[in-house]
Formats: C-alpha cells, sequence, structure tokens
C-alpha cells in the first residue's frame, strides 16, 4: 500500500467527528469501493451511498417498454449494451423478447451498431442510447455519421441523462458527492466551483484503492471546516476546462429535456434528445412511439436506495425475489449497481 | 496425405469406405502411431498395477486455432489434465472426431499433428479413435472428443475434499489468459487487441514432479472454465473450508490484466487450460514451489493464499490497500461493463 494511501487510511480509521454522508455517484466507483473493501475500513460515524451514477440503473421502465414496443410492434433490430437486455419492463425484459424471435443484439459502441444497419440495409436498426457525457458523444457522433453517410435505417433511442442537475436534485441526500472521474473529463471542474457556490460539496476521484481512500479522508478533513467545498483529487486525469470538443458534439446533435431518473422521478434539464435537424433519427417520431406509461413493481425500492433512504438488504424482494440472475429492479442489473454490489460481496465473514 | 492444400472434408470421408480409410491412414495413423493404436476395433492393453482413474471431455472451442495452440492441443491437455489432477499418471488416449464437411483437411493435418505433439509431451498414447463428418452446418468446423485411462499409484491421491486450515493456496503460473486469448479472436466484437497467448499444455509433468518431490499435497485441481475463482469455490464447498486471497500475490499477464481492465472482467473468472490449483501444508510450501518451478508451465509457480477455519464456504481476498473483502461468487453471463 502506498504511503499516501496509508495516511488516508489512518485518517479514516481514527474519525471521530460528527456522522457525514458521502454519496458516490459512479457505478465503476461503486464496484471499486467493494472490490477493494472499502466500506470495512470506515468508522461507524462515515456512510458511503451509492447513488444515481450506473446509467443502467436510472434509465426507467417506461424507456424499456418503448424498446420492447420496437421490438415487438415495429420489428426493428434492437443494437444495445448487454447489461440493458436484463433491466426488466413493465411485462418483460429485452432478453425475453429475443428469445420469443425479436431481433436483440449486442453491441460495445454505438458505432458497432450503424456498422450494423449499413451492412443490413433491409433491417430497420435502432440503438439504445443510454449513458452520461461518458458515452452520450459516440452515440452523437454516430447520429451525424449516419445523416452525412446517408444512413436512413439507423435512428436512436435516447435516454441520456446528464449529472450536474442530479447533484442538485439530490442535494438533501448527501453531505458530500465522490465526483465521477470520468464524467469529469468531459464536463471539466468548472460546474463543481458552481455547486460549491450553491452549498454542494464534493471531491473529483479516481478509480484505484488509493484513490478512493485519499477522496474520503479529504471529504471528512473538509467537512470539520464547516463549509462547501470542492477539491479535485484526480488531476493527472481530469482538468479544468474538461473536453469542449466533447461537449460540442453533444451539443450539435442533442438537447437538454426534463428527464425522468428511475426511483428519484423527473429531474428538470437532465436528460438529452435529439435536436430537430435530426429528428429523422429520433425513433419516438420515426416509429411514433405512443406514450407509453410502465409500471414497476411495487416492492422494489431501487429509489430509496439511489437516495441512501435505505441500504440493499432493507429491500424486501432484495436476495429473494430479486437476484442478479433474476433482477427485479435495474440496480441488481448491472455489476455497478448498487443492489447487485451489495449482493455480490454483501455476505458476512470474520 | 499427399499435397492436402486446399482439399477439404466431403462426406465421403465418413462414409467408412476408401476415403474414410485415406484419412485414417494418411493423418490419424501418421501421426498418432504407437504400439498400443489399434487397426481393430478396439485396444488391447495390459492392466496396470494400482488402481485405475478414467475420465473423457469434449471440445467445441471456437475458433478451433487460437494464439498460442489449437483444439487438438486443447482436447489432450484437457483430458491429460483431468487424470493428473487426480494424481493418475496418464496411460491410453481414445479421440472421437466429429468433422463439419468442408472443413480443410490440412488443418485436420496441423490439429492431429498438436495433439500427437501434446500426447508425447504427457506420455500418453492415443489408442483408439473415430471420426465422423457431419454435413455443412451441423457442426462448427471440428468437435473432438477425447477419453483417458491412467493410474494411481503409491497411494498419491489428491482430491477437492482434502484441503484444510493452514494449506498453502498455489497456482503454477499466472493466470486467465486462455479464456483471455479466445474472447481476443472475437476482436471484431470488442475491438480489443493484445498480445495474450492461450496458456494451454499438459500438465503431468508438474503434478509427477509435486508427487516425486514427496510433498503432502491435499488438492490439485486444474482452473479450466470458471477459472481460479471457481474452483476455490468448488473446493471450498466440498472441503468445508475457508480461502483467504492475497490480491497482490496473484500472477497475472500484463496484457491480460488490461484487457480485463477495459472489459470490466476479473482474471480470477477466465479460462486456464495450462494452469493447476494446489493445495499443500504450509510447511511443504518450499518444496512444491521448487518442484514446480524447476520444470516446463511451471516457471510462475507462487502461493497466492492460505486455508482457514474460518468463513466456511467463502473466498475472500486481501485487498491491495490492506482490507478485507469477498471474492463474489461466479455465476451468470459475463457481460462486459457499458460505462
Amino acid at each position: 500500500m502506498s504511503s499516501v494511501a496509508e495516511k488516508a487510511a489512518e485518517y479514516i480509521r481514527s474519525y471521530q467527528g460528527r456522522p457525514i454522508r458521502i454519496m458516490e455517484v459512479c457505478g465503476t466507483h461503486t464496484h471499486e469501493i467493494f472490490r477493494q473493501g472499502i466500506r470495512r475500513m470506515l468508522p461507524e460515524s462515515v456512510h458511503l451511498i451509492s447513488g444515481p451514477g450506473c446509467p443502467v440503473c436510472v434509465t426507467p421502465i417506461d424507456y424499456i417498454d418503448e424498446a420492447l414496443f420496437l421490438a415487438k410492434e415495429k420489428h426493428v433490430t434492437i443494437c444495445t449494451f448487454g447489461d440493458l437486455v436484463r433491466v426488466p419492463g413493465t411485462e418483460e425484459n429485452l432478453q425475453d423478447v429475443r428469445a420469443e424471435g425479436a431481433k436483440v443484439r449486442m453491441v460495445y459502441s454505438p458505432m458497432d451498431a450503424l456498422a450494423y444497419a449499413e451492412k443490413h440495409p433491409e433491417e430497420d436498426v435502432v440503438f439504445l442510447s443510454v449513458g452520461f457525457e461518458t458515452t452520450t458523444p459516440p452515440s452523437a457522433i454516430s447520429v451525424r455519421e449516419a445523416d452525412a453517410r446517408g444512413v436512413r435505417n439507423y435512428a436512436v433511442l435516447t435516454a441520456n441523462k446528464t449529472m450536474d442537475q442530479a447533484y442538485r436534485a439530490l442535494r438533501d441526500s448527501a453531505d458530500a458527492f465522490l465526483y465521477p472521474g470520468h464524467v469529469s473529463t468531459i464536463t471539466g471542474t468548472g460546474i463543481y466551483q458552481e455547486l460549491k457556490s450553491e452549498g454542494i460539496s464534493g471531491v473529483v476521484t479516481g478509480f484505484t484503492g488509493a484513490e478512493l481512500l485519499t477522496a474520503i479522508a479529504v471529504s471528512l478533513k473538509k467537512m470539520e471546516d464547516g463549509k462547501p467545498f470542492f477539491v479535485n483529487c484526480y488531476p493527472r486525469v481530469v482538468t479544468e476546462e474538461g473536453s469542449p470538443s466533447g461537449r460540442a458534439i453533444i451539443n450539435s446533435v442533442m438537447e437538454p429535456i426534463d428527464s425522468e431518473w428511475r426511483g428519484i422521478g423527473v429531474i428538470p434539464k437532465s436528460g438529452l434528445k435529439l435536436r430537430d435537424r435530426y429528428e429523422a433519427f429520433d425513433a419516438r417520431k420515426k416509429y411514433s412511439i405512443p406514450n407509453i406509461q410502465g409500471h414497476a413493481d411495487p416492492r422494489c425500492r431501487c429509489g430509496e436506495v439511489l437516495k441512501g433512504e435505505c441500504t440493499p438488504n432493507q429491500c424486501p424482494v432484495f436476495g429473494r425475489a430479486c437476484t442478479p440472475e433474476h433482477p427485479v429492479g435495474a440496480c441488481m442489473v448491472s455489476n455497478e449497481g448498487a443492489c447487485a454490489a451489495w449482493f455480490r460481496y454483501g455476505r458476512d465473514f470474520r | 496425405m499427399d499435397n492436402t492444400q486446399g482439399k477439404r472434408i466431403t462426406m465421403a470421408h465418413g462414409a467408412g469406405g476408401q476415403k474414410t480409410s485415406e484419412l485414417i491412414g494418411e493423418i490419424f495413423k501418421k501421426y498418432f502411431d504407437n504400439p498400443h493404436f489399434t487397426k481393430d476395433d478396439a485396444a488391447v492393453l495390459a492392466r496396470p498395477e494400482g488402481r485405475i482413474a478414467m475420465s473423457t471431455d469434449g471440445f467445441i472451442v471456437s475458433p478451433a486455432f487460437f494464439p498460442g495452440g489449437n483444439i487438438g492441443e486443447l482436447a489432450v491437455s484437457g483430458t491429460v489434465n483431468d487424470l493428473s489432477c487426480m494424481g493418475a499418471e496418464p496411460l491410453y488416449l481414445t479421440c472421437s472426431f466429429i468433422i463439419e464437411e468442408g472443413f480443410l483437411i490440412s488443418d485436420l493435418e496441423k490439429i492431429a499433428e498438436s495433439m500427437a505433439d501434446a500426447a508425447k509431451e504427457a506420455g500418453i498414447e492415443i489408442v483408439a479413435g473415430d471420426t465422423k463428418v457431419a454435413g455443412h452446418g451441423q457442426a462448427d468446423g471440428v468437435f473432438i472428443t477425447t477419453a483417458g485411462v491412467g493410474v494411481i499409484r503409491d497411494g498419491f491421491a489428491p482430491s477437492g475434499t482434502q484441503a484444510k486450515p493452514g494449506d498453502a493456496v498455489l497456482v503454477t503460473g499466472d493466470i486467465g489468459r486462455h479464456g483471455c486469448a479466445i474472447l481476443l479472436t472475437r476482436e471484431e466484437e470488442f475491438g480489443i487487441s493484445a498480445d495474450v497467448k492461450s496458456d494451454v499444455a499438459p500438465l503431468w509433468n508438474l503434478v509427477s514432479a509435486v508427487r516425486d518431490s514427496g510433498a503432502a499435497v491435499h488438492t490439485i485441481r486444474d482452473a479450466t472454465r470458471g477459472g481460479v475463482g471457481t474452483v476455490l469455490y468448488e473446493i471450498s464447498e466440498e472441503s468445508n473450508v475457508g480461502i483467504r486471497l492475497d490480491q497482490t500475490k496473484i500472477p497475472v499477464d500484463p496484457g491480460v490484466a488490461g484487457v480485463c481492465g477495459m472489459l470490466g472482467l476479473d482474471p480470477l473468472y477466465l479460462a486456464n487450460e495450462g494452469r493447476l490449483v494446489i493445495f499443500c501444508p504450509k510447511e511443504e510450501t518450499d518444496t512444491v514451489l521448487d518442484a514446480l518451478r524447476s520444470r516446463k508451465n511451471g516457471e510462475g509457480a507462487a502461493v497466492i493464499g492460505e486455508v482457514t477455519d474460518l468463513n466456511p464456504g467463502i473466498v475472500t481476498l486481501k485487498t491491495e490497500i490492506g482490507s478485507e473483502t469477498i471474492l463474489p461468487k461466479p455465476g451468470g453471463e459475463l457481460l462486459p461493463r457499458i460505462c
């Protein structure tokens, strides 16, 4: 263990201040915190909350129902990141309809989906465009490229989200945020200074055990001062300006809209949709998707988990009806979801 | 076969007539020839002293040729290693081929040659075989099933139920290479390339070296499908013990670590085809390591953890920042992460 990590660990262990809630908002952070055993190193007064930073976890049920509608009623070929196929819709999931004969393909990038569309002009291809600032630029590029190359059998079903409004919506759920390392490479740190001026505190952090420990220790230390703070603990990667070109690509193709976050509700201006100039590639318009109202399993407490109002094991279906093999809620689907992490790492041991 | 260049397997090669004899004579007999290789309906063999171990395994790897090996080497090594893990010296092997119509005869020859090399390395004799041809699309290239017989001498009989608190847990080299190499052959799908070769190899030389060292070994298992993590969970349950690994001591090739980092996979769950997990009392560790490290495919042997009487049925990890965590139980499809 590096000396920095050792110092950080020591500081955290000996923390005797008031109880503090720190929310990590990136799914990869959640996963690493469990994988490195960081929760076991925390004193009782330090609580980590796994926030809404896994795109799969916050995708609303209506969205899955829309994708199911396209696959079943419009017979389009759905191209999607792997995890989404297991997220439950109201009645079934994409894996179920694939078994029944619908065309659902897993891809690793939206450009793969576009390439598939070009190769198969006889099929209508829709890419399920979810994700935050890091995954949105490639999606925007795929639309721009499809337009430039005249690929008419390609469209995207957008549920892209941006994080800044989410921090504001969740400000009462945590005393400080561990801001996501990768998203910050695009957004830059200006947004965090703004949040600080509004009284919202946080630290940008990387993904190693040492980096996460350091960020937690810095948060505890700064909390003692009692003033809002922002510290960039990941300066080797995250800069103040971020990636202007990444943001420009998003802005040229998409514009902000109000967006629903599963379990949390609608957060104003926290989502992205295609600009009118690209409406030919908007699956909702192209296939006249009706207004679908999905219904989540009422027993599922994913929303409360994402806000830190309960821990996954306090949910009545956790580990019983809801397991990684048969997820009831979205947080159990992805490896980076809070419930999946608790399920996989949460067994007691000595 | 004279000038096999460009020639392909046809249904006639599986019909039992002239073409079948040609194929057997000019490929299988050419490479598998030994005094026990039968021309008859069954190989007739003398009964060895000791208890007999017998095992069978089917191989359908796609693609049949991958960086570091091919399906032939895999089919021999897989069965040899299953016998070896029981402490059985491999003696005889049979192999059954299901070949898809249109398969290149030159590729079949390469596969047969690799099988002969692997068998020679393992000291096992291929004594009987069978060839069937499946219509185009009814098989994928070539499928091979091998069955092997070995003999257990001198009471050396490691087993998955024998792990005991106080044992050291060893691996015979860096982990996850076979699974990673196969993943990388789907480069078009993942868009990643890296120089990672499969670890496929027959491992009787390692097991016999450990046996001959006189060390009291409790358990030996080859960490194939599901990887080292899966095998450790199996053993922890079969022996009703806890296993504590040290994350920093687990040997992983940098290429494998890089690919796993990008795809969100853990090398502990990637398949190996030339790696053993060995449990022995702590005081025997040096003897076992010395025996392994002086042999081919054992150079990178390392201690990765220990057996405890705490947490029976659970595998825990000491992490690089000095904390402890659970090794998640393997399960379900491995899906690369999306962000």
